[in-house]
C-alpha cells in the first residue's frame, strides 16, 4: 500500500491545457473520489495516475517514488475501467489469471491468489464462464476482482458502476466499501455522481473545467463549500439558489433583498466583506433548511409547481416560473399538492452567501 | 394471402422469375446433366459415364492437385501477410492511412486482363523486371512459363498479390472492433505487445480470419482466370491447370457439358467439405 501526491500536474492536447496544475495529496489507505461533470477532467486525471495518458507537466508519486516516466505495469497500480474491459474470450479464471501468467508468476501464487479474490468476491461458481455469460453486476466484480489479484499498492476504478442499474449500483457502492475496509489500500475513484462520492470517500476532490475546486471530507464539502459551483454540485437535491442585491449594510450585518422572492429582505451576519449598496448576491441555501411560516428570520410566498412525496419525506418543486426554482424537503409537506401557495421560513445561520463570481462571502 | 404481402411478392416476381431461370434452374438441370451421356444425340441418362471418368481421369487428379497445392499455400500465406497488413494500416503510428488502405485494396479493382498481362511482361523470362532484379543480386534468370514449379509459384504469388489487401480490409474492420480498454487492461496487466498480439487480438480475430480463410478457399477452388490468362490456359502442359481450368475445357472447349458438371459439382463439393472442416477447426471451444 503507498501514498500518492499529485504536483501541479497539467495535461495538455495540443495548445490546448486540460488539467490546470492540479495538486493532491492521498494518504496511504484513503479513499479518494474525483467527482465532477462531464468533461471535467476526472477521468484524464486518473488515466494520467495509471499512466495510460502522458503528463504535460508537473509531477506523480506513487509510493514516494516518480512516475512520470515510469510504464503504467511498473507503477503499482490496478485499474477497474467503466465498461470493465474484461478479455471476452477468456473465463473469468483465465481473465483473474492473465496478467499473472504472461508475467511467469509462479503457478501455486497465481492459483492462490485468484482462490482469494475469488473467496473475497464471492465469484467462485463463476470461474469456467465467459464474460458473456454474465450479468452485469458479475462482470463488475470480474473487473474489480482482476484489479484485486495483483495486489497493488493503488486501485484506480473510473466510473466503474455507471454501467448498472440503479439499485445494482446500491449494492456494488456497500460492496466497494467493503472491499475498501477489508483491503485497506489507497483507492482513487472516478465518478459524476455525488451520492457515490458522498458516501464512500475519506476525501473529495471536486474538479470542473480541469481545476480542483475543493478537497476535503464529503460533510465538510457539504457544510463548507469554498465557492457556489461546490455548493450546488455536492447534495442531493441540489442547493437552492437565489439572486439578491445588498441593499443595507451596517458593519458585520448586511440586509439582501431576494430580487426574484418578492424582494423579501434577510438580514445576514458576514465577516470581511464590504458590499456596495446594490451589489448583486446569490444566497444558498439547502432543500432541508426550510421551516414552517414564522419560525425563521424571513418568510418566503412561493407557489408550489409540483410535490414528490416518497413516503420518509417530500419534495416540492416551486417557482419553476419564474425561473429560480426552489426545492424544499420536509416531512410535514406530505399534504401539499400541486398549485398550492406555500409560506416557508428560512434561517440566517442556514444561509450561504455568494459574489456574482461564485465566489463564497459566508 | 394478404393483400401487402401479395403486392410485396408482385415486386419480387421479375427478380424471383431470373433467379429461378438463370440461378435455380442450371443448378438442377446440371446436376441431372451430369447423370448423362452427352456425347450422343439426343443425351442418353448413363450415370456411371461421368462421374465413373471423373474418378479414374488423371487429368482431373493432376488438376485437384495442382488447385489442393495452390490452396495449402496460397491460403495461409496470404491470410497470413493479411493479418500483418491489418496492423500495420491499424497502426496509429501510420501517416496518410486513408491512401494506404486504398492502395492495398486497389489490386481487386484493376481488370483481370490487365493484371494478367503486366505480370506476364514483370515475369517474362527475357525483360522481365523480376527475372532482372533476381540478376542483380546474383540468381540465374527464372523461366517462370516453362517449368511446372516455378509457374505455380507465380500463380501464388499473383493471387496473392491480388487478394491480399482485400483480406486485409476485413480483418482491419475486426481490429478496430477490439476495444480500447482491453488492450489498457492488458498494459496495466504487464502484457508485452508481441503477447497482446498473440493472446488477446489473435483470439479476438479469429471469426474474422476463418471467415477470410472460407471466402479464401472457395475461391481457390474456383480458380480460373490467372491460370488462364498469366499462364497461359494452364501451362506448361497442364502443369498449372485448377478445377476451374479443367471444367472450362471439359465444358466449353470439348462440349461435354456431363462431365463438366460433374467435375463443377465436386468442386462445390469440395469447397464445402473443407469449409466446413475449417469452421469446424477453428471453432471457439465451449
Amino acid at each position: 500500500m503507498a501514498e500518492l501526491a499529485l504536483k501541479n500536474v497539467v495535461k495538455r492536447f495540443g495548445n490546448y491545457e486540460i488539467i490546470h496544475n492540479a495538486s493532491l495529496d492521498v494518504a496511504d489507505g484513503e479513499f479518494v473520489v474525483f467527482v465532477g461533470p462531464s468533461g471535467c477532467g476526472k477521468s484524464t486525471l486518473l488515466r494520467m495516475i495509471a499512466g495510460l495518458e502522458t503528463i504535460s507537466g508537473g509531477e506523480i508519486h506513487i509510493g514516494g517514488t516518480i512516475v512520470n516516466d515510469v510504464e503504467p505495469a511498473d507503477r503499482g497500480i490496478a485499474m477497474v475501467f467503466q465498461s470493465y474491459a474484461l478479455y471476452p474470450h477468456m473465463t473469468v479464471e483465465e481473465n483473474l489469471a492473465f496478467g499473472l501468467r504472461m508475467t511467469g508468476n509462479p503457478k501455486k501464487d497465481t492459483e492462490r491468489r485468484v482462490q482469494r479474490v475469488a473467496d473475497i468476491l464471492q465469484i467462485k461458481e463463476l470461474l469456467n464462464r465467459r464474460p458473456r455469460q454474465l450479468s452485469g453486476g458479475q462482470r463488475q466484480r470480474v473487473a474489480i476482482g482482476r484489479a484485486i489479484v495483483r495486489e497493488p499498492q493503488v486501485f484506480l476504478f473510473d466510473e466503474p458502476l455507471s454501467n448498472l442499474d440503479a439499485e445494482l449500483r446500491v449494492q456494488m457502492r456497500v460492496e466497494i466499501a467493503r472491499l475498501h475496509k477489508e483491503l485497506g489500500a489507497t483507492m482513487i475513484y472516478v465518478t459524476h455522481d455525488q451520492t457515490e462520492a458522498m458516501t464512500l470517500a475519506d476525501k473529495i476532490v471536486v474538479l470542473r473545467g480541469g481545476n480542483i475546486e475543493q478537497i476535503g471530507a464529503p460533510l465538510d464539502l457539504y457544510d463548507n463549500p469554498a465557492n457556489q459551483f461546490v455548493a450546488g454540485f455536492v447534495g442531493s437535491p441540489k442547493m437552492n439558489f437565489m439572486s439578491g442585491a445588498v441593499i443595507e449594510a451596517q458593519g458585520q450585518t448586511i440586509t439582501v433583498a431576494l430580487s426574484n422572492q418578492g424582494n423579501v429582505p434577510i438580514t445576514l451576519p458576514v465577516e470581511n466583506f464590504e458590499p456596495r449598496i446594490g451589489e448583486k448576491v446569490t444566497l444558498g441555501i439547502r432543500p432541508e433548511h426550510f421551516f414552517k411560516a414564522g419560525q425563521g428570520d424571513a418568510d418566503l410566498t412561493i407557489k408550489v409547481d409540483v410535490a414528490e412525496h416518497l413516503g420518509n419525506t417530500s419534495y416540492v418543486y416551486a417557482n419553476v416560473s419564474s425561473g429560480e426554482q426552489i426545492i424544499i424537503e420536509r416531512e410535514e409537506s406530505r399534504n401539499e399538492s400541486n398549485r398550492d401557495t406555500l409560506t416557508v421560513a428560512i434561517r440566517a445561520s442556514n444561509v450561504f452567501l455568494f459574489d456574482n463570481t461564485g465566489n463564497r462571502i459566508r | 394471402m394478404q393483400l401487402r404481402n401479395r403486392a410485396a411478392y408482385g415486386f419480387l416476381a421479375p427478380y424471383l422469375l431470373i433467379f429461378a431461370i438463370f440461378w435455380i434452374w442450371p443448378i438442377i438441370s446440371s446436376f441431372w446433366m451430369s447423370f448423362q451421356n452427352t456425347r450422343v444425340n439426343p443425351w442418353a441418362f448413363n450415370p456411371g459415364m461421368n462421374w465413373g471418368r471423373l474418378f479414374s481421369d488423371p487429368a482431373f487428379y493432376n488438376a485437384l492437385k495442382n488447385t489442393m497445392i495452390i490452396l495449402v499455400i496460397q491460403v495461409p500465406v496470404m491470410i497470413t501477410l493479411a493479418t500483418v497488413i491489418a496492423v500495420l494500416l491499424n497502426s496509429p503510428l501510420l501517416k496518410a492511412r486513408g491512401i494506404f488502405r486504398f492502395a492495398f485494396f486497389a489490386p481487386v479493382v484493376v481488370g483481370e486482363v490487365a493484371y494478367a498481362a503486366v505480370f506476364r511482361l514483370m515475369f517474362n523470362l527475357d525483360f522481365g523486371i523480376i527475372n532482372k532484379l533476381l540478376n542483380k543480386i546474383g540468381i540465374p534468370s527464372i523461366s517462370w512459363f516453362a517449368e511446372a514449379p516455378f509457374a505455380m509459384a507465380l500463380l501464388i504469388i499473383a493471387v496473392t498479390w491480388r487478394w491480399a489487401g482485400y483480406n486485409a480490409i476485413i480483418i482491419l474492420s475486426g481490429l478496430q472492433s477490439i476495444p480500447e480498454d482491453v488492450y489498457e487492461a492488458a498494459t496495466l496487466d504487464r502484457v508485452s505487445k508481441f503477447k497482446q498480439f498473440i493472446y488477446i487480438t489473435l483470439p479476438l480475430l479469429r471469426p474474422v480470419i476463418l471467415f477470410c480463410v472460407v471466402l479464401s478457399i472457395i475461391g481457390s477452388m474456383q480458380l480460373f482466370t490467372e491460370p488462364f490468362l498469366i499462364t497461359n490456359r494452364g501451362g506448361p502442359g497442364g502443369g498449372t491447370e485448377t478445377l476451374g481450368l479443367f471444367l472450362y475445357r471439359q465444358g466449353f472447349a470439348s462440349l461435354n457439358f456431363g462431365y463438366a458438371s460433374a467435375i463443377a459439382y465436386t468442386m462445390a463439393g469440395l469447397a464445402i467439405v473443407i469449409s466446413l472442416l475449417n469452421l469446424w477447426l477453428g471453432r471457439e471451444p465451449k
